[in-house]
């Protein structure tokens, strides 16, 4: 199966040759270098929105031929891998204007699974296509390195030696960065992705990841109710993901 | 909320209409068959998925009593015949054993209520039977905090059957009384003497039981003044921790039993408001504090401390200073309210036992609650436990700007408004101390089913 390619949909509602989605990966790339109306007109083009994806579908999987990257324009997703034992390694969760598919680049194929955790919306970009403009277009060609960059980043968050704490307040810290850079609250947001994915990816217990959050709960630095959490001392949650965040 | 309390029998008298008890919301009428087994256990899956997930509570049904108490609305089964209570336990255990898996291990009971019928059809041995397989199959809580309760019939429970549910882990009894005239008892068919009551309530006491609630009925056929006054002073003389004093809703078209009562020997509604003025005067001489429908407990009693801090809580079950819970019911016609459904199993006891016997969960419909039903459920939730609905905490919870989403609702609160049931501003919509023992009807003007033409009549009893 080709990336993506399941339930397209025609070009939708809040992007167009103009101005581009509130959420899109490109956006600042092309807005802070002020590229005018016919170099938006080429990137939009090569934009094709599809979705959307219900919860648990596989937007594509591993080894599939790598054609495209696509954006997140809404709902999370998650990157997988099963090992040999039949066991699912988290890899990473994708929130609207978050790229996934970029670690396919240098094999033709992609390397993980990505599933849709609830109703997911994608930003399809061809790649040849993409490669080609990014050419025409030195913003283009600076956003897509950053975003391989941040990517390889996330990547190694995880792979110190870190204490239960400091992996979660790391991780908490991390959404609230990323929803605030979507100009979303950076204090109270809905959790997307379930508490086993979010143990797996914490290489943590269930149990240990709500009994991390009860405490961080009980000590003033959170408020949890049912998915939606609220950030309540972001100062005290930083310091304790310091190792790990590597500030 | 205040525990003050005033009595107006013009405006009782005049909201004396049907209305749901809200023990939820949506309403049990509003439940579908279309909600089934599949969906429970989409429902148990998500609520493991949460980042906290919530703690469990347990209530198990056992339908059984041994002869028919004419008032009794309750789902139940009359027979003489106690090997049914072996059969019925097969088939519940089984049905633990089926239904505990979907729930992950972490998640600790922290509450576990054992109602009827008459959980004491049931003799020691097979109640232990079933705490055993409930603790096997589930994660009990080991905190001191923990409520197992158990309904209690005096009539046929001894002070050693007492200290044996006190050993099982049981620390919560609550005992019907209803009234002690013997021409009331006569008439509700329940014979049941003071003593006999006393040593239960002794018993529970001396085994350790940290709490004993009493139930007591008014406007029960027969019943008077004097006669309701001294089961007044005996109860209240013996100091049960937490005391319910109940509406009679004489509904005989819906409930086979009350047909047995003789309606000329009921109480006319000026006497039955006198029987709750004087139940509400006794009580607050006695030094009980009103929790809220129905419910008064010790000032020292947790019900009370909790609804002082604002951490008083209710589910299907009752007033809890439990943080919301997961609640799973078992047995047949039990509610389980588990995340944002709620569900049932069957009625009616073969269709519980057959769907038990083919090997599936015996749920018999049930329903998802919407983004409007979480909102108005929070909102009658707030009511009933504290008498008031904050409007930013529910504004900040939903989303929701509070004026325009409710507007119907003030529309409906307005004549509320006028009597003096409510006081409303900006802050918050506050029951007064007239509108204390109308809850319901306040918490109805916030019900969008009720205001909707109802594919059939549903039929509630009346507030008071």
């Amino acid at each position: 199966m080709t990336g993506f390619a399941r339930r397209a949909s025609p070009i939708a509602d809040d992007g167009d040759a103009l101005s581009f989605c509130s959420t899109c990966a490109f956006s600042s790339a092309c807005l802070a270098h002020g590229y005018d109306k016919s170099a938006l007109a080429d990137l939009h083009v090569l934009v094709e929105h599809v979705g959307p994806y219900a919860e648990g579908d596989r937007l594509f999987r591993e080894g599939d031929p790598f054609t495209a990257i696509a954006a997140v324009r809404a709902g999370t997703v998650k990157t997988c891998v099963i090992d040999h034992a039949g066991n699912e390694q988290v890899l990473g969760f994708h929130l609207p204007g978050e790229i996934i598919g970029l670690s396919a680049i240098s094999n033709a194929r992609y390397p993980c699974d990505a599933v849709a955790l609830d109703t997911v919306m994608l930003c399809r970009f061809s790649f040849p296509q993409l490669a080609l403009l990014a050419t025409r277009m030195p913003g283009l060609q600076a956003q897509l390195f950053r975003l391989l960059s941040q990517d390889i980043g996330k990547a190694a968050l995880l792979s110190g030696d870190h204490s239960a704490d400091a992996r979660m307040a790391a991780f908490l810290v991390s959404l609230s960065r990323r929803h605030a850079a979507r100009g979303f609250s950076a204090s109270r947001f809905h959790l997307t992705m379930g508490r086993t994915d979010i143990a797996n990816y914490l290489r943590l217990a269930a149990e240990t990841v709500s009994r991390v959050l009860r405490r961080f709960q009980d000590d003033g630095l959170i408020a949890v109710d049912r998915r939606e959490l609220d950030i309540l001392d972001m100062p005290r949650l930083q310091e304790l993901g310091r190792v790990v965040l590597r500030e | 909320m205040r525990s003050d309390l005033s009595f107006d029998p013009d405006l009782l008298r005049r909201y004396d209409r049907p209305g749901p008890r809200y023990t939820s919301y949506p309403t049990a009428p509003q439940f579908s068959e279309a909600f089934g087994e599949a969906a429970f256990r989409d429902a148990a899956r998500r609520s493991n998925a949460e980042p906290i997930p919530r703690r469990l509570s347990l209530y198990a049904h056992i339908p059984f009593c041994f002869s028919p108490c004419f008032y009794c609305g309750c789902n139940r089964v009359i027979t003489r015949d106690r090997s049914r209570a072996g059969t019925y336990l097969a088939r519940l255990v089984r049905e633990i054993a089926r239904v505990a898996p979907l729930f992950d291990r972490d998640r600790e009971v922290i509450q576990l209520h054992l109602g009827g019928g008459t959980p004491n059809f049931l003799d020691a041995g097979q109640l232990e039977e079933l705490l055993d397989s409930l603790g096997q199959h589930f994660h009990f809580s080991a905190a001191p905090s923990r409520d197992f309760s158990i309904e209690l019939d005096p009539r046929c429970v001894g002070p050693r059957d007492v200290a044996a549910l006190a050993r099982m882990g049981f620390n919560r009894a609550s005992l019907g009384v209803q009234d002690f005239d013997p021409k009331v008892q006569d008439a509700v068919n329940r014979v049941q003497s003071v003593a006999e009551t006393m040593a239960v309530i002794d018993a529970c006491r001396t085994s350790g039981f940290r709490s004993v609630n009493v139930d007591l009925i008014y406007g029960l056929p027969g019943q008077h003044r004097e006669g309701f006054a001294r089961t007044l002073d005996i109860v209240t003389g013996v100091r049960p921790d937490r005391l319910a004093i109940y509406s009679y809703a004489h509904l005989p078209r819906m409930f086979r039993a009350q047909r047995q009562i003789d309606e000329t020997l009921l109480p006319a509604p000026e006497d039955k408001l006198g029987l709750l003025r004087l139940a509400i005067e006794k009580l607050s001489e006695a030094g009980y504090r009103y929790i809220g429908m129905d419910h008064f407990a010790l000032p020292d009693d947790e019900l009370s401390q909790a609804q002082e801090k604002g951490g008083l809580h209710r589910n299907f079950m009752g007033y809890t200073t439990h943080a919301e819970s997961d609640l799973v019911g078992l047995g047949v016609s039990a509610i389980s309210h588990v995340g944002d459904t709620y569900s049932q199993n069957p009625r009616d006891l073969p269709a519980w036992e057959a769907a038990v016997d083919a090997g599936r969960l015996p749920v018999w419909r049930g329903m998802r609650l919407d983004a409007d039903d979480l909102v108005r459920a929070d909102a009658i939730q707030q009511l009933m436990c504290s008498g008031a609905i904050d409007v930013a905490a529910i504004e900040v919870r939903h989303g929701i700007e509070f004026g325009s989403y409710f507007g119907t609702a003030f529309d409906h609160l307005a004549s509320l408004q006028a009597d003096g049931l409510v006081e409303v501003d900006a802050a918050a919509i506050r029951a007064t101390s007239r509108g204390r023992l109308l809850l319901r009807i306040i918490a109805a003007c916030f019900d969008r089913y009720l205001h909707e033409p109802a594919e059939a009549p549903v039929r509630f009893s009346k507030a008071i």
